[in-house]
């Protein structure tokens, strides 16, 4: 048998693109509505997707009041109750939520996820995150956003004890951020453990994803970028007696698809064409650690930017973008709205199927996130168009093979 | 108007007490069907026990696999009017992530959803949230109280009309209708606002349990509903009657909290004594109702749906069926929407 490709369903509110919320197919009500979500999780499903994938930030996603004001972002379901109540509405589909190992304790969270696994029979995985944003920091506590190096230094300590919790163990654990004495309450999960999922790109985070994930997010634009991801995280998981299969690496990906090339190019622009400036460059500076990104000539080339503390390796993508196609801020404004510097295909089912297996079998990807522009719409549109097409190519499943998330996604059980 | 005159039920399901037989996958179907009973015998709301974080330290005998939000959630998807109410620690949870977590879950259950804070520490789960030191019972109480203050400040942070949806002119909501909470305390630091709209029933209901004297101001003040453990009625009605006094002290119409009393079930009590016993402390004005604990098997719950419920309900101590569809309206509290 071939290999297929692994595929997430990336749910989020109104859509991906910034502006979906103001598409008029755009379902606006998304943050508020549960069924709205069940209608989504049952879509993915019956196209067969590896897992639904959820986002989450505890705090805004924009600093200034009134740019926030005009995205969907500010309100929103919290992540684990979602998937909690998705879980007893579908009966495959794996359903991942991102936490963060910044702002939670161990034991709590590997109850709580574990839960979820039992309410979904095995189908759980948490997406591990150290969370970037000072505006997230300003929730717990008063002393800010703690440092990069410290945040993964905390992550590693974090997701050990995790791992030793859902394996059954007394953690016995006294660490420099966590004491944790007991094993959980619950029996073990019925897929020997939650799947270990991680985003975070910057060198740190790829020692901490070679040793502990199961599963990698990232973005990448290029075929280029992404390869030199994929092989580096595969080449550093020897040194942790891991075998590269070990781990799933799944790019984000943003398709805007149509029957027609045209057509696609049509509803690209008619999103495009939503996004307020403003809004467009403030979504940009929140990703580059830069607050005054405004007061830069908007047709003008990107400013000198120190490294950011906050996501090093997105703000390094995006500084790589504008050198290699020297964009202005206002062009790369406008790119960055469309998925948050994720890849993005706009094209028919045949060109989008083509670019996702050139990286799937030229060594970039074991598959991919999809992010859809706008709900329902896009994920409809990828459901009923890409799927299909990749389906007759033999890229990706008819059925689900198993149960549970570690068997869609063929890890090892543990031990 | 019922307020008085009927009495508000809870029914707490005991965790190590299901059905299940040994080495059988404890289900969610299960518990799914004994709230469904629950919601058609017409009780105001269930109560998710949380198992102390390792009070047992014997996962395997843990028949409840399932942590309580999580669970509520889940149960929210499969039912429609009957109150849900999770345990979660303060000990576990950041004020913010809670307080989010429960905003979420009212909105998955279209406002039936309550948070039980408990207000004494459970044994050992300091230990296990990195803080061997634990606190001492008066930190403790000064924390919970900040805590819950933090909890009910981000369930205001957005108006009720603050969400525009206004597609044309790019306005998703109006920015002077979100409020920062700005707290900075002795044990907390949280700026705010809730990244969650506003509770389709004003807020999620609180729900105080594991009190001590002491607590009573934090509980008159903060709570929409206060457990106590039964004692004789006589006691009751003193500590009844001293919460009400607190409450209006603290500014608030004394029926905006309701006293439940805990009565523990088993199969052996009789319907009609069960009945005496609930009537003489409910017209005693010793309580405004009953959390009933019962273990976690249909037919301890059938009994009491069919025969303790119909003999209250005959005498008219029990409202018929729902009339709202939020917790708050069943409570008789304010806010509920469609009372
Ligand atoms: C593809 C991707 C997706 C991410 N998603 C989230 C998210 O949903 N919430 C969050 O707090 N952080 C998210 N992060 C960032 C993590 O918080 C990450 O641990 C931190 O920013 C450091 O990232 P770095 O290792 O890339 O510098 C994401 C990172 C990547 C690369």
């Amino acid at each position: 048998m071939t290999a297929r490709m692994k595929l997430g369903a990336f749910l989020w509110a109104t859509g991906h693109h910034i502006a979906a919320w103001r598409h008029p197919k755009a379902y606006v009500t998304a943050g508020i509505d549960i069924d709205h979500y069940i209608q989504l999780a049952r879509t993915a499903e019956a196209a067969k997707f590896d897992m639904i994938f959820c986002e989450d930030a505890a705090g805004l996603r924009e600093a200034d009041v009134g740019i926030a004001s005009q995205t969907s972002r500010s309100i929103g379901f919290e992540p684990i109750s979602l998937l909690s109540a998705l879980a007893v509405q579908t009966s495959r589909i794996g359903l991942v939520s991102t936490a963060s190992t910044s702002y939670n304790e161990p034991y709590g969270l590997a109850r709580t996820f574990l839960s979820l696994d039992h309410l979904s029979r095995g189908r759980a995985g948490w997406n591990l995150v150290t969370s970037a944003s000072p505006i997230e920091a300003a929730n717990f506590g008063s002393t800010g956003l703690k440092p990069h190096a410290d945040r993964y230094e905390r992550a590693r300590e974090f997701a050990e004890v995790v791992t030793r919790l859902w394996q059954g163990k007394a953690p016995g654990h006294d660490g420099q951020s966590f004491s944790v004495h007991d094993p959980l309450d619950l029996p073990r999960s019925p897929q020997g453990a939650p799947v270990m999922v991680q985003a975070g790109a910057s060198d740190v985070g790829r020692d901490l994803a070679a040793r502990t994930a199961d599963v990698v997010f990232t973005a990448a634009q290029t075929f280029e970028e992404a390869k030199a991801f994929y092989g580096d995280l595969k080449g550093r998981m020897a040194a942790y007696g891991r075998e590269p299969d070990d781990i799933k690496i799944m790019p984000g990906v943003s398709p805007v698809v149509a029957e027609t090339e045209a057509e696609a190019r049509e509803k690209h622009e008619e999103l495009q064409a939503l996004i307020p400036d403003d809004v467009g460059v403030a979504l940009l500076s929140s990703y580059l650690s830069i607050s005054d990104l405004w007061r830069y000539p908007i047709d003008g080339p990107l400013p000198e930017l120190p490294e950011s503390e906050g996501m090093k390796s997105r703000q390094a993508l995006v500084i790589e973008q504008s050198r290699r196609d020297g964009l202005s801020i206002r062009q790369l404004a406008r790119h960055f709205a469309g998925a948050r510097g994720h890849w993005r295909i706009v094209g028919t089912p045949a060109q989008v199927a083509d670019e996702l297996q050139a990286r799937f079998e030229g060594g970039a990807a074991d598959g991919f996130n999809v992010m859809p522009s706008y709900f329902p719409g896009e994920l409809d549109a990828f459901a009923t168009l890409v799927v299909p097409e990749l389906q007759r190519r033999g890229l990706f499943r008819r059925d689900y093979e198993g149960n549970t998330l570690r068997e869609h996604l063929g890890l090892k059980r543990p031990a | 108007m019922d307020n008085g005159a009927t009495m508000h039920l809870a029914v707490s399901l005991l965790p190590g007490t299901a059905d299940t037989s040994p080495g059988e996958e404890p289900e969610f179907s299960g518990l799914a069907g004994l709230v469904q009973r629950a919601e058609a015998a017409g009780i105001d709301m269930v109560l998710l026990v949380d198992s102390a974080p390792a009070s047992s330290n014997n996962a395997a005998n843990s028949t409840v696999p399932f942590e309580a939000t999580t669970l509520l959630a889940a149960l929210a998807t499969v039912t429609s009017r009957i109150g849900l109410v999770a345990a979660a620690s303060t000990v576990a949870h950041q004020p913010y992530n809670l307080a989010r977590r429960f905003a979420s879950l009212d909105i998955i259950s279209h406002g039936r959803a309550g948070w039980n804070a408990v207000m004494a520490q459970a044994p050992r789960e300091a230990a296990n949230f990195s803080r061997p030191e634990g606190f001492s019972d008066t930190d403790f109480r000064r924390r919970s109280e900040e805590y819950i203050g933090i909890v009910q400040g981000l369930w205001q942070s957005w108006d009720l009309d603050a969400l525009l949806f206004d597609k044309t002119r790019g306005r998703f909501h109006d920015p002077e209708k979100m409020h920062l909470l700005d707290h900075k305390g002795e044990f907390f630091s949280v700026r705010g606002p809730l990244n969650v709209a506003r509770s389709p029933q004003d807020k999620p209901v609180l729900v105080l349990s594991g009190l001590t004297e002491a607590d009573f101001d934090i509980a008159a003040r903060t709570a929409d509903v206060i457990l106590l453990e039964s004692g004789s009625v006589e006691s009751a009605k003193a500590r009844f009657d001293d919460l009400k006094r607190r409450a209006t002290a603290a500014g608030r119409d004394p029926d905006a909290v309701k006293v439940l009393t805990n009565i523990s079930l088993t199969a052996e009590d009789k319907p009609a004594a069960t009945a005496d016993r609930l009537e003489t402390q409910f017209r005693a004005k010793s309580c405004d109702g009953f959390n009933i604990r019962l273990p976690q098997q249909r037919s301890a719950l059938d009994d009491f749906a069919d025969r303790v419920l119909p003999e209250l309900r005959q005498r008219g101590l029990v409202r018929e069926g729902y009339r709202g569809t939020t917790l708050r309206s069943h409570l008789g509290l304010a806010g509920g929407g469609d009372q």
